[in-house]
């Protein structure tokens, strides 16, 4: 419980090659899953942008039912404010969550948007 | 019952609350069935009043502050950055502040936070007041914590919905060339490097 040692967390762990790249667009699942998840209520079926690749970690989805480790790729993912909150979102203030691969899809390009 | 009761010199303290009345319900029953020594308990408590706050987080901004080449390792690989400053325990990732752009650290599934790097957060930040306005009012709640940003300043939310924790680099303030590292690391506040502060220049000196 008290680590002020050298040591890293042991969340990071070998997993898959990452499906994304820093700049795609992806579209979070809008599932809204029995157990737990990291994926928050107001940032589900969202489209963002992906931030930073970092790598792979353990999905707490799974490990935390006893359903094994599954680690595989975490990204940073940026989202606009007015994505999440519509229009009555503040100017400029985009969030950034970290999100695990099996939470996000491609996005397809929306209306009005050049595909990136 | 007020001290003002009381003509017999001891210190009384304001009745506990219950959760902290539960707390030392728990510890004495772990004591009592030896699951756990109070001298640990002792250690862990003085660990992170002592040795586990603030001030760590406060070196590694100052030295970020006084030596480019470190902030850039910083920066771009975060826990290796502070493992060479002696601090570890955490995937970290430090995100900068500057000029066009603010950074706000929350943590809305939980209360996620840095503790390696600056100690047990503070109430407000595990609020659920806290934890759902920084997301969907940013503005509205660096307003209330005092720091007032133009809207062309954008402020980046940083959900730490994963293990990776989060630390901002505040801005060096003006007027600190002449400081040393350790006199710049006494400047660094905790809401700083959470993000609901900036570094304020130093008051002149008195004369």
């Amino acid at each position: 419980m008290l680590r002020t040692t050298k040591e890293r967390t042991h969340f990071r762990q070998p997993g898959p090659a990452p499906r994304f790249v820093t700049g795609d667009r992806v579209l979070t699942r809008s599932d809204a899953p029995v157990g737990h998840t990291r994926l928050p209520r107001y940032a589900r079926g969202k489209h963002g942008v992906i931030d930073t690749v970092h790598g792979s970690f353990i999905f707490p989805d799974t490990n935390a039912h006893g359903q094994g480790e599954q680690s595989h790729p975490l990204y940073s993912v940026r989202f606009d404010a007015t994505d999440l909150w519509g229009a009555s979102a503040e100017p400029c203030a985009p969030v950034h969550l970290d999100l695990w691969e099996r939470y996000l899809e491609p996005a397809v390009a929306a209306p009005g948007r050049s595909p990136s | 019952m007020s001290d003002a009761q009381h003509e017999h010199g001891h210190h009384h303290r304001e009745p506990e609350s219950v959760l902290s009345l539960r707390v030392r319900a728990l510890e004495s029953l772990l004591v009592e069935k030896k699951l756990v020594a109070s001298e640990a308990v002792d250690r862990i408590v003085g660990a992170y009043e002592q040795d586990i706050g603030p001030h760590n987080g406060a070196k590694v901004v100052a030295r970020a502050w006084v030596d480019p080449a470190y902030k850039q390792r910083l920066l771009a690989h975060g826990t290796e950055a502070i493992e060479q400053l002696g601090f570890g325990g955490v995937d970290l990732k430090v995100v900068e502040n500057r000029p066009g752009v603010h950074n706000m650290v929350v943590c809305t599934l939980c209360s996620c936070y840095p503790h390696a790097l600056i100690g047990l957060p503070p109430v407000w930040y595990k609020s659920f007041e806290y934890r759902s306005r920084a997301v969907r009012e940013p503005r509205v709640v660096l307003r209330e914590f005092g720091v007032d940003l133009p809207e062309s300043v954008e402020i980046r939310i940083w959900d730490s919905s994963a293990e990776l924790r989060y630390l901002v680099l505040p801005e060096r303030p003006a007027g600190t060339e002449g400081m040393s590292e350790a006199q710049l690391a006494e400047m660094v506040t905790r809401d700083a490097m959470i993000g609901v502060a900036v570094v304020r220049p130093p008051a002149p000196a008195a004369r």
